[in-house]
């Protein structure tokens, strides 16, 4: 399609705003022309970490000469004629805003060839001022060379963070772009100085390993998930993987890298019970689905998407990792903090540190034991038995009427009887409850809240997810929101209490509500239900514990994430006997 | 101080009074129960410094004096004494308590009387006067009604109003109201208005008594206190600050379905429904069905599903006047507002499953109770 402008009265539906704030934003614009564009490959360098240049070289289809002036005007694209387009977007821009923008505050020169044309054109743009095009001497392809970035506007430049910030952020964009599409070559470099190079041949975890090191990249799961015009692929982390922040959720619309909160949130959900409070997952996943199902002119950044069908898409996304994530879950299991040879005068205390596998692995540095790996999970058939996330267990029995003890194919497993049945019924309560129910209970009169500006910006787009969640809530001018009905969940009945919570929740990235009624049900099943630590049980009810343990769908945690089972493996029990050496 | 009682006398006075002390505090003192001569009457006092109480019991008083007795302490042992007269002779050196019963003596640690916060005195001019049992019908119209939530001050206590001869009652929780008028048998001339706790209101109900008497209520000028007496009792309240929501825009002025059934049996089949419902989420759904036919009666259909414990469905006879519906409500909310209604037949009217629920018994205008529905999200 050639380039054109866009009719006033596209433009005026296109979501504008601020599009370059930061080198980084440069990087992301140029590279989404570049694979656009159909480049195989995507050169790019920078120097002062994006702010004297950026420049992306690739080898897409090219601009011909005869558009290339109007590449670089406002609202001219080849990619969307009238505003029904906008509902169907294939391409990663649209609105031809990107070159026009970085024209605009920078000294930028392109330069590009088409296939059909022996020679090509260069443009200049000086501070949104455009020279002459002129035919050059070019292999097909683009080069878009973007050199003293805001030197227009000082203002701009004083926001820019120190150096190392912003080449990380320029390094993260490259890299998760990269990682979304494995089969271009991404080369990244400053001065001499490469800092990503991948080879295009689809590899995705080799490019995982230029993310989060050699380790980690290992030891992420693997999703697939495929439901009817929805498909889910790339990695989640194992619970015993995790950071202390969001951060690291990383996700790919069709090809687009989007922050959204309901897809963080789905994916928070998922790991709920299985990670410790206040620690998150490492993820790189790729959703796909119909250009048609997904509004991405929501955001000027394009950072957002709004789905059409966002419930769906959410338990989409939601089931899928859960699955992923059950079908690994380790057991704890116990590491030496001393090697052999450290107490060996009292057998009954071996040096050992009883400590859960996740605590000794984060940040990606696995200790000599606490690490079981995938081949070693002790998951060892799982394809032979899918039902069941435990290896088979045979019960020797019961100590200090607290913990149950039983052997499984690879070793020794000790079980917490009140962690281990507050597991047990708390799944079955969830099955009964679950999020379905959630109802909603009118208030007498409306109540009407004020949020902080930021706050209120982020509730003004998940109104249509709060109204599902039980709460009829409306905007009722400038930051403030009127509540009609709230969700019975809430042990308080302050409207407005319960509604800060959950933007709060939403703020955090959290499972909006899951909390609450997680909370609720774990709390009613530990107070009343659980069988104690201390309480003797007979050998049938300890069977039937083991048992009603192995159908859970996460048997290795309690609903407070903490583990319900130890596991001493026939290797480390011959490691800590000697008769075996440390490795 | 020296003083002779009747174990009766003092067993009742000390469980009137005792409702106001505060088990766990900082200050011991509010632990204690002050007691002290009183013109030929022995006067006991509580206080947790947001409610007090004070009961007088006939006493012989042979040395005047005061002290502050450990409440538990002195309860339990009172309790156990035999029905007879009961000394109590105060050593002030020693704070200490001599308490005898038939032949058990005990020697109790007390505080000094000085130190327990001075209760109000009371002037009596001008106050409203209610009979007692119309006054704790009120009470106990609409304190169920009222927040149990901290979060919300306001809504813990019940506004009442005076307004010549009539006097109002209104407590919310944010999802039901519950108003209640009476008239008084003289005109006040000046209008009243003031949030009292419902806690308060309930143990005024509490040590009121039965009978004749007449309760009398007083707020001073200035002083965000309100005072009953009520017989040989006072109950004096911190008022609570604030704006009580307009509650006369809740009540709806029109209905399109009225639904007329017998109290008792719509609170039976409301109980019923919530042994299934407290499991899970409260609801009880209402099916209104008008007749269909000479042969169909009208009826009310009211069911609760448990994922838990199973489902129930009772079918109550019913008047509809209007179309059928079906809708929601808590099912606590609504067994609390029929068990509050005293009339053989109560009234329900609403505009919609998304519209207040109303109640009214049948017969008297001056009860009626607005309850908000629920509906899955
Ligand atoms: N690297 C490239 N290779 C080929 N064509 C390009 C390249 N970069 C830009 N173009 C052409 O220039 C046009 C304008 O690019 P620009 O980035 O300004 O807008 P856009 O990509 O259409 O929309 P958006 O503003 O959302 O990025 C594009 O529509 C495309 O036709
Ligand atoms: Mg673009």
């Amino acid at each position: 399609m050639p380039i054109r402008l866009l009719s006033s009265e596209v433009a005026s539906q296109i979501a504008a705003g601020e599009v370059i704030e930061r080198p980084a934003s440069v990087v992301k614009e140029l590279a989404e022309n570049a694979l656009d564009a159909g480049a195989r490959a995507l050169t790019i360098s920078i120097a002062e970490a994006g702010r004297a240049l950026v420049e992306v070289a690739d080898d897409g289809s090219g601009i011909p000469a005869s558009e290339l002036a109007l590449a670089v005007e406002r609202h001219a694209t080849s990619k969307l004629v009238q505003s029904e387009d906008l509902f169907h977007i294939s391409t990663l821009g649209f609105r031809g805003e990107a070159l026009a923008s970085i024209g605009s505050v920078s000294r930028m020169t392109v330069t590009s060839r088409v296939a059909e044309s022996a020679t090509g054109a260069r443009l200049r743009v000086e501070g949104g001022i455009s020279s002459k095009v002129e035919p050059v001497g070019a292999p097909v392809g683009t080069v878009v060379r973007v050199e003293d970035l805001f030197y227009n506007v000082p203002a701009r430049l004083k926001f820019l963070k120190a150096d190392v910030t912003e080449r990380r952020a320029i390094d993260n964009l490259v890299t998760r772009y990269a990682l979304a599409y494995p089969h271009v070559r991404f080369k990244l470099s400053e001065g001499k100085n490469v800092s990503l190079q991948t080879a295009g041949d689809g590899d995705r975890r080799s490019i995982l390993a230029a993310l989060y090191g050699v380790d980690v990249a290992r030891q992420m799961l693997e999703v697939i998930a495929e439901e009817e015009g929805l498909r889910l692929t790339g990695f989640i982390s194992p619970t015993s993987l995790t950071r202390s922040n969001r951060k690291e959720i990383t996700f790919f619309v069709n090809g687009r890298w989007v922050q959204e909160v309901a897809l963080n949130t789905a994916v928070i959900q998922a790991y709920h019970t299985l990670l410790m409070v206040g620690r998150y997952p490492l993820t790189a996943l790729f959703l796909d689905m119909l250009p048609g199902d997904v509004d991405v002119n929501v955001h000027p950044a394009k950072a957002e998407v709004r789905f059409k069908n966002q419930d769906r898409v959410f338990s989409f996304v939601q089931r899928a990792v859960r699955r992923a994530l059950l079908a690994y879950t380790p057991v704890p299991s116990v590491a030496p903090t001393t090697l052999w040879g450290g107490r060996p005068s009292e057998p009954r205390e071996p040096g050992l540190d009883w400590t859960m596998a996740r605590e000794t692995v984060d940040g990606g540095r696995p200790t000599a034991e606490g690490q079981p790996s995938e081949a070693s999970s002790p998951t060892p058939q799982p394809e032979t038995r899918p039902a069941f996330n435990l290896p088979l267990l045979r019960l020797i029995g019961q100590i200090g009427s607290a913990y149950l003890v039983a052997e499984g194919p690879d070793g020794l497993y000790l079980i917490d009887q009140h962690a281990a049945h507050e597991r047990v019924l708390f799944e079955k309560l969830m099955a009964q409850h679950g999020m379905k129910s959630i109802l909603s209970q009118a208030l007498l009169t409306p109540a009407v809240v004020h949020l902080p500006p930021a706050q209120a910006k982020l509730l003004e787009g998940q109104i249509d997810v709060l109204n599902h969640f039980g709460f009829e809530v409306e905007a009722f001018g400038a930051n403030t929101f009127q509540v009609r009905a709230m969700p019975t969940l809430f042990r308080g009945s302050d409207p407005s209490l319960a509604l800060r919570a959950l933007v709060e929740d939403f703020e955090e990235d959290e499972a909006p509500l899951q909390a609450e009624v997680e909370a609720r049900l774990a709390g009613r099943v530990c107070k009343r239900l659980a069988v104690k630590a201390g309480q003797t049980l007979t050998p049938e009810e300890q069977r039937a514990l083991l048992s009603d343990l192995e159908t859970c769908e996460s048997p290795r945690t309690c609903p407070h994430g903490r583990p319900t089972m130890i596991h001493l493996s026939v290797d480390m029990l011959e490691r800590q006997f000697g008769r075996k050496g440390p490795r | 101080m020296k003083v002779i009682v009747l174990q009766e006398n003092l067993a009742r006075g000390l469980s009137i009074v005792s409702r106001a002390v505060s088990p766990r505090s900082t200050l011991p003192v509010l632990s204690n129960i002050l007691i002290a001569s009183d013109e030929g009457r022995l006067r006991l006092s509580a206080t947790n410094l947001e409610l007090g109480i004070t009961c007088w019991i006939p006493a012989r008083i042979e040395q005047e004096g005061s002290t502050t007795v450990p409440s538990r302490t002195l309860s339990d042992l009172i309790n156990t004494l035999p029905a007879d007269q009961v000394q109590l002779i105060l050593d002030t050196q020693t704070q200490s308590l001599h308490v005898q019963g038939g032949t058990s003596n005990n020697d109790i640690k007390c505080i000094d009387a000085q130190e327990f916060p001075p209760l109000p005195v009371p002037d009596m001019d001008g106050a409203v006067q209610v009979n007692v049992a119309d006054f704790k019908e009120m009470i106990q119209q609409v304190t169920f009604a009222a927040s149990t939530d901290e979060a919300r001050p306001v809504l813990m206590g019940v506004l009442v109003t005076v307004e010549k001869d009539q006097i109002t009652m209104a407590a919310a929780d944010g999802f039901r109201l519950a108003v209640r008028k009476a008239t008084l048998s003289n005109a006040m001339p000046s209008p009243i208005s003031a949030i009292i706790p419902a806690r308060a209101l309930n143990e005024l109900a509490r040590v009121a008594g039965d009978g004749e008497e007449s309760i009398y209520m007083v707020m001073p000028k200035g002083r965000g206190q309100v005072l009953f007496r009520v017989k040989d009792v006072e109950v004096v309240s911190q008022l609570i600050d604030g704006t009580f929501p307009d509650y006369h825009q809740i009540i709806p002025r029109n209905y399109k379905s009225r639904t007329l059934v017998s109290t008792n049996a719509m609170l039976k089949a409301c109980k019923q429904a919530e042994i299934f419902a407290r499991e899970g989420s409260n609801v009880a759904r209402l099916d209104i069905k008008p007749a269909q036919s000479d042969m169909q009666p009208s009826e009310v259909e009211i069911s609760a599903t448990s994922e838990e414990t199973g489902r129930n469905e009772t079918i109550v006879e019913a008047t509809v006047d209007g179309g059928g519906m079906l809708i929601a409500f808590n099912v606590k909310f609504l067994r609390e507002a029929l068990e509050a209604v005293k009339t053989p037949n109560v009234a329900m009217e609403t505009s919609g499953p998304n519209a207040p629920g109303v109640i009214r018994p049948v017969g008297n205008d001056d009860y009626i109770q607005v309850i908000m529905p629920m509906h899955l999200g």
